[in-house]
C-alpha cells in the first residue's frame, strides 16, 4: 500500500489546501459584496450552524479514520444529550440547581452520551474483535452500531415521548457588530467547537496517545507489536466521540432551543456529508466541510426555500466527489491509515 | 534457556501451520529457523509474539509462562518481533516511528537511546522529519530494526529481514544482526537466505510442513544435504 495521509504525511499538498480555502472564502466574499448585509447575516448564521455540523463530522471522521468504522450511533449520542437534558429538567429532577438547571441538565446529557458511546464500544467493537479476529474488517460493527442507534432512539421515545420539545435558556444575548446580529451562544459555540477540534489535532500530532492512535489507524497489528494495547486505546476514541457529540448537541440545544428524539438524524446526515466533502479521515477537512454545509444550508433556505436544502447539499456533495473523489482535504488513497 | 517453546501448535482454520514444535533459544544465542515457503515460520514467530493464538503447547520466556499474554505484554517482558515485510508506519515520520519504539518505556534514557539509533543509522537522521514512506527498502529495514531495539528487548525475532534487499545491503544487514547480538541480545532469525543465516547462527532448525524436520549446530546443517532436500518442499524426505 502506498497511501499518503491527511495528517501524518508532510504537507505536500498544503498549497492545494490553501487554494481550496481561498476559493471558498472568495465565493462567500463575492456573495456578501453582491448581497450586502442580508447575505452577510445569512453567512454568519451559516457559520454558526456549521460549527455544530463540523463537531459531529469530526466525531465521524475520527472513528472512520482510526478504526475504518462508520459509527452510526453518533446521531443517537447527539440526540441523547438533548433529550436527557430536557427530560431531567421536565421531570423536575434538578430542583437543587436553580437558575443553572439548564446547564446542569446539559452537562448530565453530555455525560450520558459519553457513557452510551463507551457501551457501544464494549458491545460492538471489543466484543466482535475478540470473537471474530479483526473487527475492523467486518461490516458487523457498522450494522450493530445501527442497531444501537435504533435502540437508543426508541428507548428515548418510550420514556420521554416522540414529540419535539422546547428547551429554553434564561438568556438571549445578541451582539451587534457592523450592523449584524450575532447570537452570543452561537459565537461561543463556534469558538468552543474550533477550540476542541484544534486541541484534538494537537493531541493527534504531538502526543504519545496521538501517535498510538495514528499507528492503529494505519495498522493495528504494528501498534500492538510496538506495545500499544489496542483494546485499551480504542475506548479513548469512543470517549472522544461521545464528548464531541455531546458538546455539539449542547451547543445546538442552547442555540436553537429545540430537542426531539429525531434531532440527531438531521444533524448526523449533514455531518456525514460534511465529512465526505472535506475528505474522509481528515480533521481539518471535516471542519471545512462542516462550515461549507452550514453555509450552503442557510443560503439555500434564503434563496430557494427550505425544501431545496437537501437537494442542494447532496447535489454539491456529488459534484465534489465526481471532481475530487477524495474530498477537499482527503488523502490520496481511501483505505487504512487515513489519519 | 531464555525462550522455551514446548509442543507449540498453531492452526489457521483447517491449516495446521505449526505442529507440536519444541525448541529453545539461550540468552546468548543466535538461532535460525529455515524452511521453504509455507513451512510455518511466520506462523511460529507470530504465535511466539502473541499475534496469532496458539492452539496448544506453552511458551516460556525468562522462566515465566507467557502463552496467554498479549503482544504488548510480551514486548514489555523483553520479547520483540520485527515482522515480515518490515511494517513501518508510513503515515508517521521517521522520528515518530522511533518514538513509537519507546512507547512501552517510561525511563529517563529515551532521548539518549534515540540519539544512539541516529548515530548508528545516519540515513535515518537525515530523514528525521520526513514521512517514513520516503525511505528506501534498506532504510525501512534499518528503521524497523532500530525501532524494535528502542523497546530494549532481550530477544529479538526477525522474520525474513533480508527480503527484497540488494546483496550488498543483505551483507550489511547480517553484520548488523551480529552486532546487535554482541551487544547482548538473543536472536531468533527466520530466513530464506539459508547460507548466510547459518553463517551467523549458532544453531538452526529446519521446518517442514509445520514440524522441525532437522535441528542442530549451524555448522553441521550447512553441509547436510537434507537441508537442500527440505527446500524442494515435497515434505516426505
Ligand atoms: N492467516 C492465515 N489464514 C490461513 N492460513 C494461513 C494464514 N497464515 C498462514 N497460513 C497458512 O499456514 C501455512 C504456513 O504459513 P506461514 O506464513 O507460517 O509460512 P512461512 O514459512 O512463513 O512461509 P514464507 O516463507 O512464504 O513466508 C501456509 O500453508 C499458509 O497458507
Ligand atoms: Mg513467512
Amino acid at each position: 500500500m502506498t497511501n499518503a495521509t491527511a495528517i501524518g504525511a508532510p504537507m505536500k499538498s498544503i498549497t492545494t489546501k490553501a487554494l481550496v480555502v481561498v476559493v471558498i472564502a472568495a465565493v462567500f466574499a463575492l456573495a456578501i459584496a453582491l448581497g450586502g448585509r442580508v447575505i452577510a447575516q445569512q453567512i454568519v448564521s451559516g457559520l454558526m450552524l456549521g460549527a455544530i455540523y463540523l463537531t459531529v463530522a469530526v466525531a465521524f471522521t475520527l472513528t472512520i479514520g482510526v478504526l475504518n468504522f462508520l459509527n452510526f450511533t453518533i446521531p443517537s449520542l447527539f440526540m441523547l444529550t438533548g433529550m436527557i437534558a430536557w427530560g431531567l429538567r421536565e421531570k423536575g429532577l434538578l430542583g437543587f440547581a436553580g437558575g443553572w438547571a439548564w446547564l446542569v441538565a446539559l452537562i448530565a446529557g453530555v455525560v450520558v452520551a459519553t457513557a452510551a458511546s463507551l457501551v457501544v464500544e464494549r458491545f460492538t467493537f471489543r466484543y466482535l474483535k475478540t470473537r471474530h479476529g479483526d473487527a475492523t474488517e467486518h461490516a458487523i460493527p457498522l450494522v450493530s452500531s445501527l442497531g444501537f442507534l435504533l435502540i437508543f432512539e426508541h428507548l428515548v421515545i418510550l420514556t420521554l415521548g416522540s414529540e419535539s420539545q422546547r428547551f429554553s435558556v434564561p438568556f438571549k444575548a445578541d451582539i451587534h457588530l457592523f450592523g449584524l446580529v450575532i447570537g452570543a451562544p452561537q459565537l461561543v459555540s463556534l469558538g468552543c467547537a474550533l477550540l476542541v477540534v484544534a486541541a484534538l489535532t494537537f493531541v493527534l500530532k504531538h502526543t504519545r496517545m496521538g501517535r498510538a492512535l495514528r499507528t492503529i489507524a494505519e495498522n493495528p497489528e504494528i501498534a500492538s507489536l510496538l506495545g500499544v494495547e489496542v483494546t485499551r486505546v480504542v475506548p479513548v476514541l469512543f470517549l472522544l466521540t461521545g464528548l464531541l457529540c455531546g458538546l455539539a448537541a449542547a451547543l445546538f440545544t442552547v442555540n436553537y432551543g429545540d430537542v426531539s428524539p429525531f434531532m440527531g438524524d438531521h444533524v448526523g446526515s449533514k455531518a456525514i456529508a460534511a465529512m465526505v466533502l472535506g475528505g474522509i479521515g481528515s480533521i481539518w477537512g471535516a471542519i471545512l466541510g462542516g462550515l461549507v454545509v452550514g453555509l450552503t444550508e442557510t443560503l439555500s433556505i434564503h434563496f430557494f426555500g427550505g425544501d431545496s436544502v437537501e437537494m442542494i447539499i447532496w447535489g454539491l456533495l456529488l459534484i465534489v466527489i465526481i471532481v475530487r473523489p477524495r474530498g477537499l482535504f482527503g488523502a490520496v488513497a481511501v483505505g487504512k491509515g487515513k489519519l | 534457556m531464555l525462550l522455551e517453546v514446548e509442543n507449540l501448535d498453531v492452526r489457521h482454520g483447517r491449516t495446521h501451520a505449526v505442529k507440536a514444535l519444541s525448541f529453545g533459544v539461550g540468552a546468548d544465542e543466535i538461532v535460525t529457523v529455515l524452511g521453504s515457503n509455507g513451512a510455518g515460520k511466520t506462523s511460529l514467530l507470530r504465535a511466539l509474539q502473541g499475534l496469532t493464538p496458539t492452539s496448544g503447547g506453552r511458551v516460556v520466556f525468562a522462566g515465566e509462562d507467557i502463552t496467554k499474554l498479549s503482544p504488548p505484554q510480551r514486548l514489555r517482558r523483553g520479547l520483540a518481533l520485527v515482522p515480515e515485510g518490515r511494517q513501518i508506519a508510513i503515515s508517521l515520520t521517521v522520528h515518530e516511528n522511533l518514538l513509537m519504539g519507546v512507547y512501552c518505556r517510561d525511563d529517563g534514557d529515551i532521548a539518549r537511546d534515540i540519539k544512539r539509533i541516529y548515530d548508528r543509522f545516519p540515513n535515518l537522521g537525515a530523514r528525521r522529519d520526513m514521512s517514513a514512506s520516503v525511505l528506501s527498502g534498506g532504510e525501512q529495514q534499518m528503521l524497523a530494526i532500530g525501532r524494535a531495539l528502542l523497546a530494549r528487548p532481550r530477544l529479538m525475532m526477525l522474520d525474513e529481514p533480508s527480503l527484497g534487499l540488494s546483496p550488498l545491503l543483505v551483507e550489511r544487514l547480517f553484520d548488523l544482526i551480529v552486532e546487535i547480538h554482541r551487544d547482548g541480545l538473543a536472536i531468533l532469525l527466520v530466513e530464506q537466505n539459508t547460507q548466510m543465516a547459518l553463517e551467523i547462527a549458532g544453531r538452526g532448525i529446519v521446518m517442514e510442513l509445520g514440524r522441525a524436520a532437522l535441528e542442530g549446530a549451524a555448522a553441521d546443517l550447512r553441509d547436510d544435504e537434507r537441508l537442500a532436500a527440505a527446500y524442494l518442499g515435497d515434505g516426505h524426505s
